[in-house]
């Protein structure tokens, strides 16, 4: 991989001119919570003091600007006893800046079920072509157990990484387009000097992590204790709202709809994404519904993260980023349940 | 370094994101619920490529109405057209059951797994259908036909709840004496005309003898009904793996990504709808 | 008129409005560049809003508004008999609604504060359902025209219309809005069946639960997560008893 150093003056300039010419995604703040903490989102930039360099975590993943919450597959002409079919899988460039290494890691996981499957999804590739990522190293927060899934670096799956090396960034280039933008803005060779500060740095990040979650025999745990009783205990009180898997990086369960408009002439087949929590997730037509029970299909949500993508993918599904606890107003997170499986296969439960 | 993959197949993206505009050539009323579609693909080229093997499926689609997972219920070798069964159950299959002969629809497809036929050339075997799940198992019946001289006894064990659920029954005759099948229904609750053996689909076993050592079962129906015929079936010795089941589960796209037909740790449009009962022992939930 | 070879039929609807602000029928007139397609799949026979005509050989009633008085309850029954599809449309009709605020006091009281002693034909504030069956219920005060329009499709296919099952919190993730509880606001949105598009919280008001219960709504961990939150025994009843859209479901001393 190459590395450079920019200087921050220098990155400003260069985030300029990449506004310019592409629509801009990045953290910036809108809201505050109740302690007067800043609430940050991944929403469209205008200029670079919009952009929220030294933000913690954003409340919902960059997911969206992949798989959006809502998305045309496909529009139809329709006639009287005919019809045709229009599908565009088209998108506008697009930068998205700020990405932590969970939230690429997350991309690399969802590349593995979208592009690298038996029946790619085109829609999702388009938008991964034409996505520029800056990723952007942080010092973790009480939360954050991504060290824990292994997902704490990115080696892959952005143009751009920044390290925060005091007035300037230290910068993995991972693509060609990054190396020829960073080098219309004064990159510099990486020096000793900028090295041994780039080691602290990450040494010091390494050493930040709080929070842990044991992971070692969670797919067969997933297993042995499925009848357990732990997952009455939070299935009670989930409010099956879906909020965990929209603010998710990785969750990516969707539902179809097709509708026309007024005088039945055009008509659209829709993907919305959905989630496993939400009542009729399972239902089928006639009334069925395989998962009635709120602590079941919270259940499947961690099965289908800790066991059933290990199984097909050799590793979970979930990076660690704890969105999914925060958004969670009935205070479920993975580190509380993971950690009562555990204790319930020790009997100390 | 690692990138998103280019598509160097097209054709495959072509295939799985535009269904083939498909023409209505037929539709034969079954029963009050189920109707019969025979559905032509309309380009003769997309017709000449769109092979399939006993137990996959298609998703069938009304455009601005919806799409549903159907199991193909025609021979793999009949070139003609698509035999769609389709039961009358929601929104979808509603407005499908209002279509005249003439009406376009879409289909995206063959997807899915398929039963084993070429591993059980040379064995006898036991075909079981519950209900609706007499339509998915017509495709394997054609297909034995067709190869008759390469498989031992067939037999198929057929129950419904009541008389007027029986499907297909024009078709009994011909599949007895042409297609040389033993073919034996139970009914759960008769009417007067009813002349057939009474009971649950289990007690057929009474009747038939199975030889477990060279013997494979294609078992189709509700999910209830695969424990106690598949339990059934292990006791006399069957080994799981040559016992085939077909899953039913909600499915929006058919293509391993919506996770609406998620089992255990698989999913029932990409590693099914078609499994061996071992791996179904294995799924959670799957049963 | 056809869809996919299937002729379809023009349904003649009536509207009708009982004790309510009208503000759902308004919301149907209101965008009026679909208003030519939208009266095309329909034929209106009775809408006081937007035409003199008056006849009473409708097949779908669209009825807006609470029941109040002795004469309403005639009317509505009158068109039930008449009506193949009830439709209870804004949470007045569905629910009760806002008017049913003044239940809280003695009717007696309630009249003598705003009519000042005038004689006034009221009654109890009812639900629709509460007087006759009701085929469809289409929730939100007002309700959206959006969904309506999505309604009439529906009814002219002779399809039955799915509602979101699942509540608010859904469609406000998907506009990646602040979640309003977090800033201390309080808010019925886990709770309250989704198709509003989180309008209320992404313009950072809590959701007051118009459109209904959510399917399985887990009201028990909501009222449990609000307390925790420190909201009293006061504030969250005044929002969950608002659009009456919980009666029945909590508990009385809630």
């Amino acid at each position: 991989m190459l590395f450079k150093t920019i200087t921050k003056e220098n990155f400003k300039k260069m985030v300029e001119g990449l506004l310019e010419e592409n629509e801009v995604i990045g953290p910036r703040s809108r809201d505050q919570d109740l302690e007067g903490n800043k609430i940050y989102r991944f929403l469209k930039v205008n200029s670079f003091e919009e952009l929220e360099m030294d933000y913690t975590r954003s409340y919902s993943s960059p997911k969206n600007y992949f798989l959006p919450f809502k998305e045309d597959f496909a529009t139809y002409r329709l006639e009287d006893n005919n019809w045709e079919q229009e599908i565009r899988y088209t998108v506008h460039p697009r930068v998205i800046i700020g990405m932590r290494a969970c939230d690429i890691n997350a991309l690399l996981k969802l590349d593995q079920v979208m592009l690298k499957s038996v029946y790619p999804n085109p829609y999702y590739f388009a938008r991964r072509q034409n996505t520029l990522i800056i990723g952007l190293d942080h010092e973790p927060l009480e939360d954050c157990f991504c060290r824990s899934m292994n997902t704490d670096t990115a080696f892959h799956g952005f143009d751009l990484f920044l390290t925060d090396i005091g007035d300037k960034y230290f910068v993995a280039i991972n693509s060609d387009t990054a190396y020829i933008i960073i080098n219309q803005f004064d990159a510099r060779e990486v020096t000793e000097e900028d090295q041994e500060r780039f080691k602290t740095v990450k040494e010091q990040i390494k050493s930040k992590f709080k929070t842990q979650v044991d992971i070692t025999i969670l797919p067969e745990l997933m297993d042995l204790e499925f009848e357990s009783e732990v997952w009455k205990k939070w299935g009670d009180k989930c409010l099956s709202c879906g909020s965990c898997a929209m603010v998710c990086p990785t969750c990516y369960c969707y539902g179809i709809e097709e509708d026309t408009n007024l005088t039945f002439t055009k008509a659209t087949k829709r993907r919305f994404l959905y989630s496993c929590n939400l009542l009729d997730f399972a239902a089928v037509a006639g009334g069925h519904n395989f998962r009635p029970e709120a602590h079941i299909r919270l259940k499947y949500r961690y099965y289908h993260q800790f066991r059933g993508f290990v199984e097909a993918f050799n590793q979970s599904l979930c990076v660690g980023c704890n969105r999914c606890g925060k958004a969670c107003l009935a205070g479920i997170s993975p580190k509380a349940v993971i950690d009562d499986l555990i204790k319930t296969e020790k009997n100390e439960y | 370094m690692e990138r998103p993959p280019d598509f160097n197949n097209k054709s495959l993206l072509m295939q799985t994101e535009k269904g083939f505009k498909s023409e209505v050539i037929n539709i034969v009323k079954l029963t009050a619920q189920e109707k019969l579609f025979q559905i032509r693909i309309l380009g003769s080229c997309e017709r000449e490529k769109f092979t399939f093997l006993p137990g996959q499926f298609v998703m069938l689609e009304l455009p601005g109405c919806g799409e549903v997972p159907i199991s193909i219920s025609s021979s793999p070798s009949n070139r003609e057209f698509i035999g769609l069964c389709v039961r009358k159950a929601g929104k979808v299959t509603g407005m499908l059951h209002r279509l005249e002969p003439g009406a376009m629809v879409g289909i995206r497809g063959p997807l899915g797994t398929h039963f084993p036929m070429q591993k059980m050339v040379g064995r006898n075997i036991l075909l079981i259908a519950g209900g609706l799940g007499i339509a998915p198992l017509r495709s394997p019946i054609y297909w034995v036909n067709e190869h008759r001289s390469e498989y031992k006894d067939i037999t198929i064990l057929y129950g419904v709840k009541e008389p007027g659920q029986i499907l297909f029954d024009y078709q009994f005759e011909e599949w007895r004496k042409i297609y040389d099948l033993n073919l034996l229904t139970i009914v759960q609750n008769p009417d007067e005309n009813w002349k057939g053996k009474v009971g649950l689909i289990t007690e057929l076993f009474e009747d038939i003898s199975i030889d477990p050592e060279d013997t494979f079962a294609i078992v189709c129906g509700p999910p209830v009904m695969f424990k106690f015929i598949c339990a059934h079936l292990a006791d006399i010795g069957i080994p799981r793996q040559r016992m085939f089941v077909s899953l039913e589960r909600r499915m929006h796209c058919g293509m391993g990504k919506c996770c609406r037909c998620n089992v255990g740790s698989t999913f029932t449009c990409l590693d099914g709808p078609v499994f061996d009962y071992w791996t179904v022992m294995n799924l959670k939930e799957a049963i | 008129m056809k869809y996919s070879g299937i002729t379809l039929k023009k349904p003649k609807v009536g509207f009708f409005d009982f004790t309510g602000c009208e503000g759902c029928q308004l919301q149907i007139t209101n965008k009026e560049e679909n208003l030519k397609a939208l009266f095309g799949l329909v034929e209106v026979v009775n809408f006081r809003e937007i035409s003199s005509e008056r006849r009473d050989d409708y097949e779908i009633a669209f009825i807006d508004g609470c029941i109040t008085t002795d004469s309403e309850v005639a009317r509505l029954k009158k068109i039930r008999e008449q009506a193949g599809i009830l439709v209870a449309m804004g949470a007045c009709a569905c629910l009760g609604g806002v008017n049913n605020l003044r239940s809280r006091f003695p009717l007696p009281d309630v009249v003598k504060e705003v009519y000042d002693g005038h004689h006034v034909d009221t009654g109890p504030v009812r639900k629709v359902a509460e007087i006759v069956p009701v085929d469809i219920e289409l929730p939100g005060c007002p309700i959206s025209k959006h969904e309506f329009e999505w309604l009439v499709r529906h009814l002219v296919l002779g399809i039955e219309p799915q509602f979101p099952k699942y509540p608010v919190c859904v469609e406000c993730k998907q506009r990646l809005n602040s979640c309003v509880l977090d800033m201390g606001m309080m808010c019925l949105g886990p709770v309250t069946r989704a198709g509003c598009n989180a309008v209320c919280p992404r313009n950072r008001l809590g959701c007051w639960g118009c459109r209904g219960p959510s399917e399985e709504a887990n009201f028990e961990s909501l009222m449990e997560i609000l307390r925790e939150k420190g909201f009293t025994e006061e504030h969250i009843a005044e929002r969950v008893k608002f659009f009456n859209a919980f009666s029945g479901i909590l508990n009385s001393d809630c």
